[in-house]
């Protein structure tokens, strides 16, 4: 029965927009979509109405862990909706543009930092050129993700700075035209039957010129005989027949070059750091059709710029924003236009062809259209709702919601905030005030909330141990903020118990130690700041029991040899340090390979455990993953399909069991629960939007059920979110300890 | 706000304005130095350096198992006579050899001399006299630098793994003069400062296959170097990293909210 597993999720966005400072940007051809990545990893689908080029949000993809560099799309059929995104972790995925789920990702060692996407003769469709830091060019399935062919180099091997795929208009087969960072021109020629097993395929021609670090390189598409490679501080049309300069334009006072292209045979479109484009119309031995073709640069003959594109407002950005040419196509009207996504989440367009070189002076052309996320906000009437809406006035401030835990068994959300407090509801209640009509709307002050106060500023993470482990007192709740303190609280009376002031940074994140510690430290909680030290806080004792300190980068994660009384911080420079817990003795520091195993080997006996734990609820057998994963490396499949079945036993089992500690039961409890709620932060800084997920048959039943224990409420009316809910985002499990948004099964 | 907390404020304020102003450009160049510095241990060209530098190096392993003349001219091994015990057959002993025409390629190396080009890149992208008008302007520039010089590192530190039958096909071991029988493959790579260098037998044991290996490794004295001295920029960055972001906890804090006069003299 499909209808029991599905998971509605509903988010509450706020009155503000999350942070999105775009890192690349995507238009169709159909100018229907626009994708834009950004520098936090998240993907943001926009519908776009193909006459007027209005734009609007609609779907926010989470996946990526590192900024989104390249955006593709994924086939040569005008309406397939699919596109092909890669992070600068080397993470590929591709995404359905209508539902926004992820069809496949991959992970890869390779990282790209250019995509083109290219229609082979022989293939049926399209395949990604790529290349990036490596020094071959790799050609992919932008559906199945798969390595197809690779191209190597003989002369000068080195990364690909730049590549451009076409077809010379006398041949049948495809040319890609490349060049190394070192600046070695490169042609290989591909007959279309190329494969994984061929051999390498090196490239038939290769040239030096003198062009350090291209940036892009392109051919122009009109006659194919001259070729536009931009650098950062000039761009330079070359003869592709000997690859000599034609001619040379140098970028502008403070800005660098990004990117560029041919906008006819004698005029090209150049973009720079600053965001704007400049057209330039081309000396004539820069122009094939021109007699005076390879002749000498000429003084009084240099390339003339004739318009630019610009922003009028120069409105400080905080990095170069990502632009991008496009030629879209729509009603039968085939146009050019100039992207562009700010690292304010601005996106903006322009039409380059409206703009001809008609006059001497030069034109500053503004962008057609403009709208960012704030600009979509602000439109929505009402304004999206925020899970503390009713604890505003309209008219004041909002005050921005930066951390966010759910109490399943109380149902309370508890919510801290920007400026220190933390305040608990009822979560069923609060669903009901933001999401259904009723008369429960018109009550003053309804639902009651429980304020906290004892941070100095924003609070940045919530703990509830007795979640992770029953050992802890279930009134317990701990509460890190920007004050460098850690606050214990007595969650039923408000009381603040205790305020821990230890660490010398912003506390960032709390956790568990697991539970075969010792008795001692089983009664502690983890903590970490922004000056990289990490601490055992005892709840029992109210003091600091192990202060770990001495970390030069970011603490990345914890990892727990409890049997030895090790406590393993790995740190975002690579490095391990293992600590003593009960001494605080730091017992070696690791990095590199070394470090790797020992947090490898962190794992293993962490599973083990688990598997253990297990055991003792599963009459003396041992974790079903384990046994599946032995299957598999063994090849077994008759361990695999047992395992398997055990596995789910335990799914099926583990909730009705009445939720031991096992590992399994902890994830069955949560997806048997009718309501779970969830914050989801873009970016460290920004604020935090909530996500709801219920079940829409037994979520409604809770919060009817929930609504009458209430005793305030009345009738409820239909669910109303639909059309308040301005965005919504989807997930899919970028690494195995990644947070799921959404669950279809 | 009482008045020792408004001071406290505006100093902090003006000490915020003094790194944007100050701080950042003398550290940046700082960075520079010691990358430009580190990009000349390379034995490659790079960044102003001559490059193609020549070692020679042996590697040996300790019960006579394998021994290994190598000949490292910038990335790549140009010279080498390799030679192993082939292992259950004690009396068997591999050799075979690298010459110039088919030299093994180094990739790691040149990943990190590029990564660490693209860093300094970043620091040569900012004008001496910009004046930064806000932290994320700086941040969004340390990122990068950061992400760079943490690629660089890892491309020497942590050697990509391969699957065996990926480096058979490899142009490197097609290279070698005799080529080795279909059972045996080698490899070179670097570990940290280490160059190492392994051998593996491939052998079907029931059914199922089955991968010997022995190893040998030597050090390469300007790999330390260059280790340490990113490993030093990686610090000073980060140390950057959490100078501004002490201040960022007062998002109002951009330069110009105060008095223009005080940040463009």
């Amino acid at each position: 029965m499909p209808g029991t597993n599905l998971i509605v999720p509903v988010v509450l966005w706020g009155k503000y927009a999350p942070t999105h400072c775009i890192s690349s940007v995507y238009l169709s051809r159909d100018q229907k979509t626009l994708v834009t990545g950004c520098y936090d990893g998240q993907v943001c689908i926009w519908q776009v109405e193909p006459e007027t080029l209005k734009m609007t949000p609609r779907c926010l993809l989470v996946g990526h862990t590192a900024p989104v560099t390249c955006i593709s799309r994924a086939s040569i059929i005008q309406d397939n909706n699919f596109i092909v995104t890669s992070s600068e972790a080397g993470e590929m995925c591709t995404w359905d543009l209508v539902d926004g789920k992820c069809r496949e990702s991959v992970k890869i060692t390779q990282v790209h930092t250019n995509i083109q996407a290219y229609h082979m003769c022989n293939s049926e469709d399209l395949r990604l050129f790529c290349n990036g830091y490596y020094a071959e060019i790799l050609i992919m399935d932008p559906f199945s993700l798969e390595l197809m062919f690779s191209l190597s180099s003989k002369m000068n091997p080195d990364w690909i700075s730049a590549l451009h795929v076409l077809r010379p208009s006398s041949r049948k087969d495809d040319v890609v035209l490349a060049i190394s960072i070192t600046g070695t021109v490169k042609v290989w020629s591909l007959l279309g039957h190329e494969n994984k097993q061929s051999e390498p395929i090196y490239e038939n021609e290769s040239k030096q010129i003198r062009c350090l670090n291209a940036l892009s390189l392109n051919c122009c598409a009109h006659n194919q005989r001259t070729v536009l490679i931009v650098c950062a501080k000039y761009c330079q049309i070359y003869d592709a027949g000997d690859f000599s300069v034609l001619c040379s334009i140098t970028a502008p006072a403070g800005e660098r070059w990004m990117s560029g292209d041919f906008m006819a045979t004698d005029r090209v479109l150049v973009w720079s750091t600053e965001g704007k484009g400049y057209l330039y119309k081309l000396p004539a031995n820069s122009v094939p059709d021109h007699k005076g073709f390879h002749g000498p640069t000429v003084a009084h003959d240099s390339p003339v710029l004739y318009g630019m594109l610009a922003h009028p407002d120069n409105k400080l950005l905080s990095c170069p924003p990502a632009m991008r040419l496009v030629a879209t196509s729509s009603g039968g009207k085939q146009r050019r236009l100039l992207l562009r996504g700010d690292s304010h989440g601005v996106v903006s367009l322009w039409s380059v062809d409206d703009s001809a070189p008609l006059t001497q002076t030069v034109l500053t052309h503004a962008p057609l259209v403009t709208t960012s996320l704030d600009a979509a906000w602000a439109a929505m009437a009402p304004r999206p709702v925020g899970v503390l809406d009713q604890m505003h006035a309209p008219d004041e401030p909002e005050i921005k919601l930066t951390a966010c835990i759910y109490l399943l068994a109380a149902n309370r959300l508890v919510v801290g905030r920007d400026d220190g407090s933390i305040v608990i509801v009822n979560a069923t209640h609060t669903v009901q005030l933001h999401l259904l009509h009723g008369t429960h709307q018109q009550l003053h002050d309804w639902p009651p909330h429980q304020l906290l106060l004892g941070h100095n500023g924003r609070v940045n993470c919530l703990l509830y141990p007795h979640h992770v482990h029953p050992r802890y007192d279930k009134s317990y709740l701990v509460s890190g903020g920007i004050d460098f303190a850690v606050c214990l609280w007595e969650l039923y009376s408000g009381v603040l118990l205790h305020r821990f002031c230890v660490h010398g940074g912003e506390i960032t994140q709390l956790s568990v130690p697991p539970p075969d510690c010792s008795p001692r430290i089983q009664k502690c909680i983890c903590s970490v700041a922004s000056d990289h030290s990490v601490t055992l806080l005892s709840l029992s004792e109210r003091k600091c029991v192990t202060l770990a300190s001495r970390h030069l980068f970011p603490v990345v994660t914890i990892k727990w040899r409890a049997a030895d009384d090790f406590m393993v911080v790995a740190t975002c420079d690579g490095a391990a340090y293992v600590w003593q817990m009960e001494t605080a003795h730091l017992d070696r520091v690791l990095t590199g390979m070394m470090a790797e195993e020992v947090l490898a080997a962190c794992d293993a006996t962490a599973a083990d455990e688990l598997g253990g734990a297990l055991a003792e609820l599963q009459a003396g057998q041992a974790n079903p993953a384990l046994h599946f994963f032995r299957g598999l490396r063994h090849r077994n499949l008759n361990a695999m399909l047992t395992a398997t079945q055990r596995g789910l036993q335990a799914l099926q089992g583990g909730g009705g069991a009445g939720g031991g500690p096992g590992p399994l039961s902890e994830p069955a409890h949560s997806r048997r629960a009718p309501l779970t709620v969830q914050g989801f932060r873009a970016n460290p800084k920004g604020k935090v939007p909530i996500i709801f997920e219920h079940g829409p048959k037994r979520g409604l039943q809770a919060l009817q059920g929930g609504g009458g224990a209430g005793g305030g409420p009345g009738p409820l009316s239909e669910p109303a979110h639909s059309r308040r809910a301005p965005l919504t985002v989807q997930g899919f499990r970028a690494n195995p300890k990644g947070n799921v948004f959404t669950d279809g099964s | 706000m009482c008045d020792n907390e408004k001071e406290e404020a505006a100093n902090l304020k003006e000490e915020f304005e003094w790194v944007l102003r100050e701080e950042v450009h003398s550290i940046l160049h700082q960075l520079h130095t010691v990358l430009v510095e580190c990009a000349h241990r390379f034995p490659v060209p790079l960044y102003g350096n001559e490059g193609q530098k020549q070692d020679k190096f042996i590697l040996t392993s300790q019960p006579e198992q394998l021994k290994c003349i190598v000949t490292l001219t910038g990335d790549s091994i140009t010279h080498a006579d390799i030679s192993f015990k082939v292992l259950r057959q004690m009396h068997t002993i591999c050799r075979t050899s690298i010459n110039q025409d088919g030299p093994w390629k180094l990739q790691q190396i040149q990943d990190a001399a590029n990564h660490l080009q693209q860093a300094i890149g970043y620091i040569d992208n900012v004008d001496k006299h910009y004046v930064f008008r806000s932290s994320d302007e700086v941040l969004h520039i340390i990122q990068c630098l950061l992400g760079s010089l943490q690629r660089a590192r890892t491309a020497l530190v942590l050697p990509k793994k391969k699957a065996i039958d990926e480096l058979m096909k490899s142009r490197n071991m097609k290279a070698l003069s005799p080529n080795l029988p279909e059972d045996l493959a080698i490899s070179f790579y670097i570990q940290s400062h280490k160059l190492i260098f392994v051998a593996y037998q491939l052998s079907s044991v029931h059914g199922t296959m089955r991968i010997d290996s022995c190893q040998a490794d030597c050090a390469v004295p300007w790999l330390s170097d260059v280790l340490y001295m990113l490993t030093a920029s990686l610090h000073m960055c980060q140390q950057l990293k959490d100078k501004l972001c002490v201040f960022s906890q007062y998002k109002d804090f951009t330069v110009g909210s105060r008095s223009a006069s005080m940040v463009f003299n």
